[in-house]
């Protein structure tokens, strides 16, 4: 009888997980199959991007490593991402732990003023700071002013994603630490963080993401030159050539790219030190 | 979360900066080769030789289509002028940002009648455009754009115009358009795009009401408008924000017609779409001209003449309008296209008759936009 | 319960009980600092400009400061804006549920059933197709969608319709399908966020006493990774709530939301009517946050 029902069990654990596989693999492919469409038109002879596709060419391609314009674009992005990121991370998180921990009074409200900058669109506040820069203190506009215009946007996203993680992180271990007699910031460096390092992680990945694709806050506060996403948005007469779809599957070459060296490779790397480690040892019983 | 986990993961992300700074210094390396190896194949005839050739950046507000990357460059090796087009999506944004930072801006583009705001808001220094050395290339017309007078000078130095007409498909739309009012019959609906510009639409439904001035039209007329567009509403398939969305509409037959710019016909059989043709309706249509200004509080307005004649060359111009495809206001430029072979595109395009854009109704700003955009909210909101 | 032990480090303290210095009581929100700066300095001001445009007018594409409440009248007085907002909330309600239905699953089986080390590349797949510009995505999903589009010309050639279903493109359902695709990210990354640090042997535990899978999941998961679904819906609903772009460009005329009335006025520079509107949203949402405070309950699960 037992035995029956622990039958039933696990055909019910392995379906529930073919499911879920099943899904993943749907999800995936959902999330995919618009930038596959996107890297097929980048190769696309006619620049109108319409099926059928007439016919194959490399052009784009070499029209965007000769575009001094669309490189400077994206230089201008990337940096200004990366800027951004790393402040939207660091005071986001910051910001997290006297959200959820200090003895606040009516912390939802404090959480709904910590949201406005989602609320408002972004270019209200994309104005209203080129009013503030310019006409109070009197700032000439450049990349910064835009990465402080993207981080006052992008930042309640960190402090949302760390602070819900926060809110259960179980203290007991904090407490352990402090009993085995460490102080405030090695408890906060050797055991919040690194527990906490997922959402930390999350919120960096949201921070880039929002920032890369930022257009309107961006249009206001910048300089001279332009970010990509100004580059795309503002072809409304013409509309954009296939060249932005090159230099996009660049990009989603280089991330994967990325993504793959980082994750890949620290843990063959790690597999081959294990090996050698293992037959330098002396042979002992198991 | 085993003991290797913050190990790895700081690897991950040394490895992930390592990464994007790599990319960040191949875009600028490749970059630099770009700017350094590209050979100036352009003829600068800078002839007011007074200007000197020491290297300046001079900020521009300008749309995308007003420049060639190459050009940029020719003209940057040629007179020591780099240009930093920076791209602004409309009227008026541009308009704000110039406002607002001062001297910034070096030049700044703009549609027809927004120049003389730009003027009698102090934003803008009017010059002689006839000493233009390069300004010879243009025809007359353009140098004759009234409200582009002013202050004992001229506002603008004209770079190119389109308007916007009725393309259509005459395999499903017959007979051809002669009206505005063709909108509202109830066999199209759902079969036409536009570009989502509010002000352009309701300008467009006050020429079909007999607006006296559709930009800027009095609470009756812009009343009557906004009956007209909601009579036209059925008509639409969507609202498009590129001109690329248009095409493809067109192209691939989910619209029969489309209110679009000068040359999309060109462009929807490049897109491997039907033949599509233009109509004019009999009651008028909006257009815009368009050209680039002087920024009164710029530092460089001493180069700004240099830079003109460097960068409005004929052989330049007559490369922009085949890659744009609309017309421009260089005459020179247009015998150069003839002799390439283009003059048939570029007749059909109206090219040679420049006169036809003063005749259009102008984009410029509006008096009442409030009035007009609650009108258009109301016809397209839920 | 734990001294801490720095507390021992300096001499024994006087035992008159005293208020801690203010270094100490202040010490818990040393953390706002940054945030102090940044928001103080940078969003504070901006925030105050916007509310005082939603009083003022513009005149001839300048901002006046002429103090007026027609802005505010305005949009209760013209039955367009009321409607279409209603509609959108509706349609961002519903994305965010199908949004949130549709990553849970995904977050479920990346924290629960996948080893540590393929989860971080797995998590970054999510969000890779995110660094491609908003405008290339959705276009894609029209050439997928179209009458001539991938998904048509697919179906016909299975056979299983034989003319092009048009209803995929330019109404309400294609908003909300390419809304769903283009929040999926943020929900499935910050549910996984609250997945990840949950103890998985509870479940086992509740399924040894008897619970079948589903009650296991409502009354034991659901209710501990509460913040993350709160911050999830936070970070769905509040943005579909202002999204114009793929309304106008998958929507037609019939799926228009109120951030495409909204983004209409700011195409004509009329900053004042678009600040009133804006803020209006902006505290209906600080509203239903406040109001729901308790459903989307923030408290401490594992207690203090």
């Amino acid at each position: 009888m037992a035995g029956e029902a622990a039958d039933a069990v696990a055909r019910h654990k392995r379906l529930a997980r073919g499911a879920l596989v099943a899904w993943a693999v749907f999800i995936y492919f959902f999330l995919f199959a618009p930038i596959i469409l996107l890297v097929l038109f980048s190769f696309n002879a006619n620049q109108y991007g319409t099926l059928p596709i007439t016919g194959w060419t490399l052009h784009w391609y070499h029209a965007a490593f000769n575009d001094f314009q669309i490189q400077d674009a994206l230089k201008t992005t990337l940096s200004v991402a990366l800027e951004v990121t790393i402040i939207a991370t660091v005071v986001g998180t910051a910001a997290a732990f006297p959200l959820v921990r200090a003895n606040l009074p009516f912390r939802s409200g404090i959480r709904a003023a910590l949201t406005l900058p989602i609320m408002l669109p972004g270019l209200l506040i994309g104005v209203s700071l080129l009013t503030f820069f310019t006409g109070v203190l009197h700032l000439t506009l450049s990349n910064q002013t835009v990465v402080i215009g993207q981080a006052v946007y992008v930042t309640p996203f960190v402090i949302l994603v760390v602070a819900s993680r926060l809110e259960g992180f179980d203290r007991s271990l904090e407490r352990a630490a402090a009993d085995l007699g460490a102080n405030s910031y090695q408890r906060l460096r050797h055991v919040v963080l690194p527990l906490i390092g997922p959402a930390i992680f999350a919120g960096a990945l949201f921070a880039f993401t929002l920032s890369l694709d930022e257009f309107v806050i961006t249009l206001f506060l910048i300089g001279g030159g332009n970010t990509l996403p100004i580059y795309i948005y503002t072809q409304v007469k013409f509309g954009i050539t296939p060249e932005v779809n090159a230099l996009a599957t660049l990009l989603i070459a280089a991330s994967l790219t990325i993504t793959a060296a980082a994750f890949v490779v620290p843990g063959a790397l790690r597999r081959v030190r294990r090996g050698r480690r293992i037959s330098a040892r002396p042979a002992t019983g198991a | 979360m085993s003991i290797n986990g913050p190990v790895t993961r700081r690897q991950a992300l040394r490895a992930g900066a390592l990464g994007m700074t790599g990319l960040y210094v191949a875009a600028c390396g490749s970059s630099s080769t770009t700017q350094s190896g590209a050979s100036s194949a352009a003829s600068n005839g800078s002839g007011s030789a007074s200007a000197s050739n020491s290297p300046v950046t001079l900020n521009w507000e300008t749309w995308n289509d007003h420049y060639l990357p190459a050009q940029v460059t020719a003209v940057k090796q040629a007179t020591g002028i780099a240009a930093r087009p920076s791209l602004e999506s409309d009227d008026s944004d541009g308009y704000l940002k110039v406002k607002q930072t001062g001297g910034q801006y070096d030049i700044v583009s703009t549609d027809a009648l927004w120049a003389p705001k730009y003027f009698k808001d102090g934003l803008t220094e009017p010059f002689d455009v006839e000493s233009l050395a390069v300004s010879s290339q243009l025809y007359s017309v353009a140098k004759q754009v009234p409200f582009w007078k002013a202050g004992g000078g001229y506002l603008v130095y004209p770079n190119g115009w389109s308007s916007v007409n009725i393309y259509y498909n005459p395999k499903y739309v017959s007979p051809a358009p002669t009206s505005w009012h063709v909108l509202t019959e109830p066999k199209y609906a759902g079969k036409v795009v536009a570009e989502n510009q509010p002000t352009d639409l309701m300008a467009m439904a006050g020429l079909a009401t007999g607006a006296k001035e559709p930009y800027n039209m009095t609470t009756a007329e812009i009343s009557k408008a906004q009956e007209f567009l909601k009579a036209a509403k059925p008509a639409f398939l969507k609202l498009v924000s590129q001109n690329s969305d248009s095409v493809r509409a067109l192209a691939d037959g989910s619209a029969w017609m489309a209110l679009e710019n000068l040359g999309t016909d060109f462009r929807v059989k490049a897109a491997g779409g039907p033949v599509v043709k233009e109509a004019t309706p009999k009651e008028g249509v909006v257009g815009w001209i368009d050209g680039e200004q002087m920024v009164k509080a710029s530092a460089h307005k001493n180069r700004f003449e240099q830079f003109l004649n460097s960068m409005e060359q004929a052989n330049w111009v007559a490369q922009n309008f085949l890659v744009n495809g609309r017309p421009l206001f260089n005459e020179k430029a247009y015998k150069i296209l003839v002799n390439q072979g283009h003059k048939e595109r570029a007749d059909l395009l109206w090219y040679n008759q420049p006169e036809r854009a003063l005749q259009l109704t102008l984009k410029g700003p509006s008096g009442n936009v409030q009035g007009v955009i609650d009108a258009f909210n109301q016809v397209f909101g839920a | 319960m734990a001294l801490a032990p720095e507390a021992t480090a300096g001499p024994v303290p006087a035992a008159t009980p005293r208020r801690a210095p203010l270094s100490r009581r202040l010490a818990p929100y040393v953390g706002f600092s940054p945030a102090v700066v940044l928001f103080g300095g940078f969003f504070l001001a901006p925030l105050v400009l916007i509310v005082l445009y939603s009083f003022w007018e513009v005149i001839n594409y300048n901002v006046v400061h002429h103090w007026t409440l027609d802005n505010y009248h305005y949009f209760f007085s013209t039955p367009t804006y009321v409607s279409t907002l209603w509609d959108t909330v509706w349609v961002a309600a519903l994305t965010t549920a199908l949004t949130l239905l549709a990553a849970f699953p995904l977050a479920y089986w990346l924290a629960r059933y996948v080893r540590p080390a393929a989860r971080r590349p797995l998590l970054v797949l999510i969000i890779v197709p995110f660094w491609t510009s908003y405008l290339l995505r959705v276009t894609s999903w029209t050439t997928i969608l179209g009458e001539k589009g991938v998904l048509n010309r697919f179906l016909e050639l299975i056979g299983v319709i034989h003319q092009p279903l048009s209803f995929l493109l330019y109404d309400r359902p294609a908003v909300i399908l390419v809304l769903i695709y283009l929040y999926f990210p943020f929900a499935a990354l910050t549910l996984y966020a609250s997945l990840e640090r949950f103890d998985w042997m509870q479940m086992r535990a509740a399924m040894d006493l008897g619970a079948p899978p589903r009650t296991a999941i409502t009354r034991i998961l659901l209710p501990q990774i509460r913040p993350g679904i709160t911050v999830a819906v936070i970070f769905v609903f509040i943005p579909v709530l202002g999204e114009y772009l793929t309304p106008q460009l998958v929507g037609g005329t019939r799926g228009v939301m109120i951030g495409n009335l909204i983004v209409n006025f700011f195409q004509g520079a009329e900053y004042t009517r678009g600040a009133a509107i804006s803020l209006l949203i902006a505290a209906m949402i600080v509203a239903m946050l406040v109001a729901f405070r308790k459903q989307l309950n923030m408290a401490d699960t594992h207690g203090r």
